[in-house]
């Protein structure tokens, strides 16, 4: 019997915790993140924490001939309307600040790539039983 | 959650304890495990302020507040770092995998 991929299998939610350049983790879950959605498994939402969230920043500009990992992931999010969540708290600490944030602490300017939120943890917490499984990818030590 | 690094360095530890005090604040399980140098955390008579950085073992006292009663600590990495018998508010274990069986989800950041 052959299995087929069902539309509406087990859903994830993919944790990244490094940050994209000075680690592998945006990429592997970008990769992992594709697979899912090619063998019929949801994906629910992406949560960056600590140093993931520098994933979602619009001013990371590699040069032309790298992989522009914040642009492949917009593009994913936004193909399949997945959630692409930053932490409020890891946002502010280094600098990522969406429209709201940056009149709040009176900054010159937002960052918040399109297709990503700000949110807090809480929304990470709802993930343990919202999703059937909750995947971490972590930087290097 | 485990926490296996150093305090001060970097912010994985704070940031771990952050989550684990988020899933007790929505009454969600959850048991932190110090190991490596992450025992380090508890160490007594810290003082952050001489370098200028709030003193992690109170932000660590917070965790009976937010109902995390579950704290344990590797017991050889105590010994390597000459805690034994320091850390009341941590039970020291012996992290095998018979000890990890007993979660069911292990979040290490």
């Amino acid at each position: 019997m052959t299995e087929t991929p069902a539309p509406f299998g087990p859903g994830y939610t993919l944790v990244i915790t490094g940050a994209p350049y000075t680690s592998q983790a945006p990429a592997t879950a970008l990769a992992f993140c594709q697979a899912l959605l090619d063998t019929g498994h949801r994906c629910d939402r992406v949560f960056l924490y600590g140093d993931g969230v520098y994933l979602a920043s619009a001013l990371n500009t590699p040069p032309s001939d790298e992989p522009d990992w914040t642009a492949q992931w917009q593009a994913l999010v936004r193909a399949h309307t997945i959630p692409a969540i930053a932490c409020i708290a890891s946002c502010l600490r280094r600098g990522l600040l969406d429209e709201q944030e940056a009149t709040r602490y009176q900054k010159a300017g937002a960052n918040l790539a399109g297709g990503f939120d700000i949110a807090g943890l809480g929304e990470w917490v709802e993930a343990q039983t919202a999703s059937d499984r909750v995947i971490y990818f972590h930087g290097g030590h | 959650m485990v926490i296996d690094r150093a305090p001060y360095g970097d912010l994985h530890g704070r940031e771990a304890l952050d989550m684990a005090f988020s899933l007790a604040a929505f009454d969600r399980p959850v048991a932190l495990l110090f190991r490596g140098e992450g025992v380090n955390w508890l160490r007594p008579e810290q003082d952050g302020d001489a370098i200028g950085q709030k003193t992690v073992s109170r932000n660590l006292g917070a965790a009976k507040m937010f109902g995390v009663a579950e704290i344990y600590a590797d017991s050889t990495a105590l010994e390597r770092f000459g805690l034994n018998g320091t850390t009341p508010e941590a039970t020291p274990v012996h992290p095998d995998a018979r000890f990890y069986e007993q979660f069911q989800q292990v979040v290490q950041p």
